[in-house]
C-alpha cells in the first residue's frame, strides 16, 4: 500500500465522477452508435470474467469449487448477491476443513 | 419551460426501493472494509474511498492495483474508468428522463448512481414513474449502509486474526462470478466472457492483476465494438 494515498483517492474519485456524468452529458452530443453500445455493454462482463479467471488461476481446489458453486447458484436463482455471499461462505468452510 | 416533478413523495418512493437493496450492500460494504483493512488501508482511508468512489467493484479493483506495490495514478484512473464504464451507459439511458428535471437536480442525482438502483429506477420509469427525485431516493440507503459497512468491516478487519479464513479475499471474485452469471443473457454474451478471461490471464500473468482487469475490459469492449451489428448490416439483414 503506498504511503500517501491522497493522490490515488483524488484520481479514483475523479474517475468515478467522470463515469457517472460522462454518459449522461455525452448524450446531448453523441450520435447513438451500435458499436459504442455494444462496447459498453460488454465491458463489465469481460472484467467480471477476467477477475474470476485470475482468481481461479491463483487459487486452488477450494476457490474453484466455491466459484463454480457461486456461478451455478447465481445462474439458477438469479440472485447474484446471495450467490456471491454463499460462495464466500463456502470457501471459508472449505478452508476451515483444510481443503 | 416547465420542469418535471422533483418532490419528497417521489424521493420517498425511491427510498423504499433503496431500503430493499440496502442489506446486501451493507454486507458488501462490510466486505470492502475487511478487504481494505487486510490490504493495510486504515478505516479512515477505506471510508474516504467509499465516499469518494461509491462503487464496490471499482474500489476493490483499485485496492488490488494499490496492493501491487508499483501502482501508478494512470493505472488507478484506468481501473476505475474500466470498472465503471458501464456507468456511461447507465447515465446515457437515464438522460432523456432525468434531464427534464434540469441540471441542478439531475447532476447531483447521478452521484447516487449504482448498479442495483439504476435497474430499479429504469424499472420505475418503465412503470411510469414521473418524479425525478426517485433516483436520488433509491441511492440514499445504499450510500449510508455502504459507508457504515466500510467502517465496521475495516475496524473488525484490523482485529480479526485472519480475514482469509472468512473468505474476504474471495469476495470480489465471488461477486464478479455471480454478477457475470446473472448478466449472461444469451450465447452472444459469452464472447466478452471468453475474451475478458483470456486477456486477464495473459496480461495479469505478466503485469499483475490490476492490468489484467484493465486488459479484460478493453479487450471485451474492443471485440464487442468490432463485432457489433452495424445499422447498415441491420438494414441489409
Amino acid at each position: 500500500m503506498p504511503a500517501d494515498l491522497w493522490p490515488f483517492l483524488l484520481v479514483a474519485a475523479a474517475a468515478a465522477l467522470a463515469c457517472r456524468f460522462a454518459g449522461y452529458l455525452a448524450m446531448r452530443y453523441l450520435p447513438p452508435s451500435p458499436r459504442l453500445d455494444a462496447a459498453l455493454r460488454a465491458t463489465p462482463l469481460a472484467v467480471m470474467a477476467g477477475i474470476t479467471a485470475m482468481a481461479l488461476a491463483a487459487g486452488g481446489l477450494s476457490e474453484a469449487l466455491a466459484l463454480a458453486a457461486t456461478i451455478a447458484v447465481a445462474y439458477v436463482s438469479r440472485s447474484d448477491v446471495g450467490a456471491a455471499l454463499a460462495g464466500v461462505g463456502l470457501v471459508a468452510l472449505l478452508r476451515a476443513l483444510g481443503l | 419551460m416547465s420542469r418535471a416533478p422533483f418532490t419528497w413523495a417521489g424521493f420517498r418512493r425511491g427510498f423504499r426501493f433503496g431500503m430493499a437493496i440496502a442489506v446486501p450492500i451493507f454486507v458488501y460494504g462490510l466486505a470492502f472494509g475487511l478487504v481494505a483493512a487486510q490490504a493495510g488501508m486504515g478505516w479512515g482511508w477505506a471510508t474516504a474511498f467509499s465516499a469518494g468512489v461509491f462503487s464496490g467493484s471499482a474500489q476493490l479493483a483499485t485496492i488490488s492495483v494499490l496492493q501491487t506495490g508499483h501502482a501508478t495514478l494512470t493505472a488507478v484512473a484506468a481501473t476505475v474508468l474500466v470498472m465503471n464504464a458501464r456507468y456511461l451507459l447507465f447515465g446515457a439511458t437515464l438522460q432523456p428522463w432525468l434531464s427534464q428535471a434540469g441540471p441542478a437536480r439531475a447532476l447531483p442525482s447521478l452521484l447516487f448512481l449504482g448498479d442495483a438502483n439504476w435497474i430499479g429506477t429504469m424499472r420505475a420509469i418503465d412503470q411510469g414513474e414521473d418524479d425525478r427525485a426517485y433516483l436520488a431516493g433509491t441511492g440514499v440507503p445504499p450510500v449510508v449502509v455502504w459507508l457504515a459497512g466500510t467502517v465496521i468491516g475495516a475496524v473488525f478487519g484490523s482485529i480479526l486474526p485472519d480475514p482469509r479464513a472468512l473468505g474476504a479475499d474471495m469476495m470480489l471474485p465471488a461477486f464478479a462470478a455471480a454478477m457475470m452469471a446473472v448478466m449472461i443473457h444469451s450465447r452472444r454474451s459469452l464472447v466478452p466472457v471468453a475474451v475478458g478471461a483470456t486477456a486477464a490471464l495473459a496480461v495479469g500473468h505478466l503485469a499483475g492483476q490490476g492490468w489484467g482487469i484493465v486488459a479484460a475490459g478493453l479487450a471485451g469492449a474492443g471485440i464487442a465494438a468490432l463485432t457489433a451489428p452495424t445499422q447498415r448490416a441491420a438494414d441489409a439483414g
